[in-house]
């Protein structure tokens, strides 16, 4: 079994080099029946890993101790669901799920692009190829999944804190979002390297961008929900640099989102293009390296890391190489185009990318800021929360408002009369919000304060654009409103699914705005028979239960909710005790408000054994607009997604002659 | 610009990062990374142990008194990290700092 694990994955190497030599000649001299061979290698190599993961997954779920990682990273008790989940809990089996989905990925890729974009697979094959080497040979030669050893007779288990039912969901999803990033680079760099200066990389690359993306913010989303309900420390964001790992390429590919428009409406921002692009592949490689190379805690656990120089050589190579070969295809980069005014919509994509990518650099630095000064200084110097959370809002406010703003300004150039005409509607409503907002006390929290009412902006604006072209629809003939309203979004699903992603952002702005600026915390020791208000909550404390479950001792904090007299149930605060692991978790009790949005978030800190109880109790308003936004999100993104004949057949006849040329 | 403002910010904003053998008496506000070491005692919400280096062979062990809540995985023989101040030889913790490092995310076990 192990034999064979390790020959898929040389086989799959020996296919990814042929890709990357064979790809490459086919390339430079054009020929046609090697180019097609080099294709087949990178579709072979995903059956290759594909066995490779079947001998792992097998080996996980038959508790085959003698493969070291499955010994290390379960159990005979762990339930299965977990025991699966552990094929990504460690570092072989993260790397094998990464190859998988690269190659996965990548077969489709090719598959794809040999009807609708051949020219420009002759150079995307060999760099596809290139990465899937890399990864190849790290689990070949340097940290393999297949280790074997006398079996013993237990495994050492999972880490509890994995144990969880969002670890079998959130890390796969971060992986398809890391490495559906690889695809988009490819292409690029492939149409660079062919010389093709027109848009065509474009297209196969914003769709691919847009399903990486997609699963890379759901999958943070997810994340944060884990983190705020069982992680219990009544927060779902930290600025980890875990987290950061997601949110950097994240911010990357946004950015490139929006610009990649600006290019295919107006032929500008090439060269940027090609860079965030670059930017974004190398960012997840680099998150990959930063979550599974140690380097955060400190630069002497990075030296111990097997894998983390190799990483950090493959991302120098990756970078150099691009860098080098935008440098050399400089000319073809030029745009067709200048900037008109500062006041139009390419101008407002501008600025909107400026403060992305500033955004994105900032947290880089943050991550970055403890080994720069390690080496420099000899001690580390690491930056907190409220270095990050004062950029969120410098450049996060902007951010939102040019969510208002982009949609509805004219391209070119937008004159003032015109402005004051587009602007009036979004612009008195986000005011008459403000105000109501200041009268109901809002203006306690000045950031706050300013965010809603830029979200109101927004909102009142994607509306204002909803209601405009179910009008003219309606006005062009269309039976009813809501007829008009489904072909108006079913005939330009990439705008419209990108506003109902725009409306995502304002509910998760309003709930991370609401839940952070305007959230209410308070500590207090309690004896049983002790009340405690919070806001609208009225507690009252009536004891401890102890009771032992499967596999740790569960105490409870018991503690009655109730709001002007009327119950609203129980809430059971508490901490787990478990026996194996001799680990303490603590259990956070929540109760959401349907009606509101509103968390009571109760955290039994300590639990004395005379029963006195020291009780965190945090209220967060709208929180659950949070998750209620992941959901809007992932729907606007299928929107986008969504397959249309009609544009297809559009861009069939712009890019079918250069496609006939090149052919010839 | 946008480099010489992350600087200026990162540095009137970050706290050193220390291990509890490189403190030498200093008061200013700093991180401190270090493995908990046995007894912990706790009186009310505040809690009181030791923490030596993670790594080397360094004798010092920092007596540390940390009130507020305590993260799940905090026990003996893990590695945390804290914010804090040097207080007649005592670090005193910045409740809400005390962070626990997670072994199975960041490392690479055996190497």
């Amino acid at each position: 079994m192990p034999e064979l694990g390790r020959a898929a994955l040389i086989v799959c190497l020996g296919l990814a080099l042929y890709a990357v030599v064979a790809g490459a000649i086919a390339a430079r001299q054009r020929r046609q029946r090697l180019a097609e061979s080099a294709q087949n290698a990178v579709v072979a190599s995903f059956a290759a890993a594909l066995l490779g993961a079947a001998v792992l997954f097998t080996a996980l779920v038959q508790n085959d101790f003698s493969f070291v990682y499955v010994a290390d990273h379960t159990s005979r008790e762990l339930p299965l669901g977990y025991t699966i989940s552990a094929f990504w809990g460690g570092q072989e089996g993260s790397l094998l799920l990464w190859l998988l989905i690269l190659t996965g990925f990548s077969a489709i890729a090719v598959l794809l692009a040999r009807r609708s974009a051949a020219s420009l697979l002759a150079w995307a094959v060999p760099i596809l190829g290139g990465v899937i080497t890399f990864f190849a040979f790290l689990l070949v030669a340097v940290s393999s999944p297949f280790a074997t050893q006398a079996a013993p007779a237990d495994g050492a288990g999972l880490n509890p804190s994995l144990q969880n039912p969002y670890m079998l969901a959130h890390p796969p999803m971060l992986y398809l979002g890391f490495v559906g990033l690889t695809i988009p680079f490819a292409f690029a760099m492939g149409a660079l390297a062919a010389r093709r200066s027109d848009e065509l990389w474009i297209v196969v690359t914003r769709r691919w961008t847009l399903v990486a993306w997609t699963f890379l913010g759901f999958g943070q989303l997810l994340g944060a929900h884990w983190a705020y309900v069982e992680v219990g420390w009544g927060g779902y964001f930290a600025w980890d640099p875990v987290e950061n790992a997601a949110l950097m390429p994240w911010l990357a590919a946004t950015a490139f989102l929006h610009s990649v428009m600006i290019q295919e409406k107006r032929g500008m921002l090439k060269i940027w293009n090609v860079v965030l692009v670059i930017g974004a592949f190398a960012l997840a490689l680099f998150g990959t390296f930063l979550t599974r190379s140690g380097i955060i805690s400190s630069i002497r656990s990075f030296t111990e890391s097997s894998i983390g120089p190799w990483f950090l050589g493959f991302i120098g190579i990756v970078l150099a190489g691009s860098i080098l070969l935008v440098l050399s295809r400089l000319p073809l980069l030029r745009s067709k185009t200048r900037l008109e005014s500062p006041v139009s919509r390419e101008a407002s994509f501008l600025y909107n990318n400026l403060l992305l990518v500033a955004f994105c650099l900032t947290i880089l630095w943050g991550v970055l800021y403890p080994i720069l000064t390690e080496a420099l200084r000899g001690e580390p110097v690491t930056v907190g929360p409220p270095y990050y959370n004062f950029f969120l809002k410098a450049f996060g406010l902007p951010l939102l408002l040019l969510m208002g703003i982009g949609p509805l300004i004219a391209w070119r150039r937008a004159s003032l009369r015109g402005l004051g005409r587009t602007f009036a509607w979004p612009t008195g409503f986000a005011l008459a919000c403000g105000v109501v907002l200041v009268v109901l006390g809002a203006g306690s929290s000045i950031p706050g304060l300013v965010g809603y009412t830029f979200c109101a902006f927004v909102l009142a604006s994607l509306v204002l654009e909803f209601v405009r072209g179910t009008r003219a629809r309606h006005a062009l003939g269309s039976s009813s409103w809501a007829g008009a309203f489904s072909s108006l979004v079913a005939r330009n699903r990439r705008r419209y699914g990108g506003y109902i992603v725009h409306a995502s952002i304002v509910l998760l702005a309003i709930g991370v705005v609401g839940s952070s600026a305007y959230d209410t915390i308070v500590d207090q020791r309690l004896r049983p028979g002790d009340t405690l208000s919070v806001e609208s909550y009225d507690l009252r404390y009536r004891g401890v239960e102890d009771s032992r479950g499967a596999n740790a001792q569960e105490i409870r904090a018991v503690v009655d909710v109730s709001r002007d007299g009327e119950s609203l149930g129980t809430l059971r605060p508490g901490k787990n005790r478990y026996f194996a692991e001799q680990q303490v978790s603590n259990e956070a009790a929540i109760r959401s408000d349907r009606l509101n949005g509103e968390d009571l978030f109760l955290i039994a800190d300590q639990i004395d054994p005379d029963g006195t109880l020291f009780l965190r109790a945090l209220v967060k308003p709208l929180v659950n607009l949070i998750w209620i936004a992941g959901f809007v999100f992932l729907g606007g993104a299928a929107i986008a997604l969504w397959p249309d004949a009609r544009e297809q057949r559009r861009l069939a006849v712009r890019y079918g002659r250069s496609e006939a040329l090149a052919r010839a | 610009m946008l480099a010489v403002f992350l600087l200026y910010t990162s540095i009137a904003g970050g706290t050193p990062q220390l291990r509890p053998s490189e403190l030498n008496g200093r008061t200013g506000e700093i991180t401190i990374v270090g493995q908990v070491v046995a007894p912990v005692q706790r009186s009310g919400r505040t809690i009181r142990f030791r923490i030596k280096d993670v790594q080397g062979s360094s004798t010092v062990r920092l007596p540390v008194a940390y009130t507020g809540s305590v993260p799940d995985m905090f026990k003996v023989g893990r590695d945390i990290s804290l914010k804090g101040r040097l207080r007649a030889g005592t670090l005193v913790g910045v409740p809400g700092t005390l962070v626990t490092k997670c072994p199975s995310k960041y490392s690479s076990k055996k190497t």
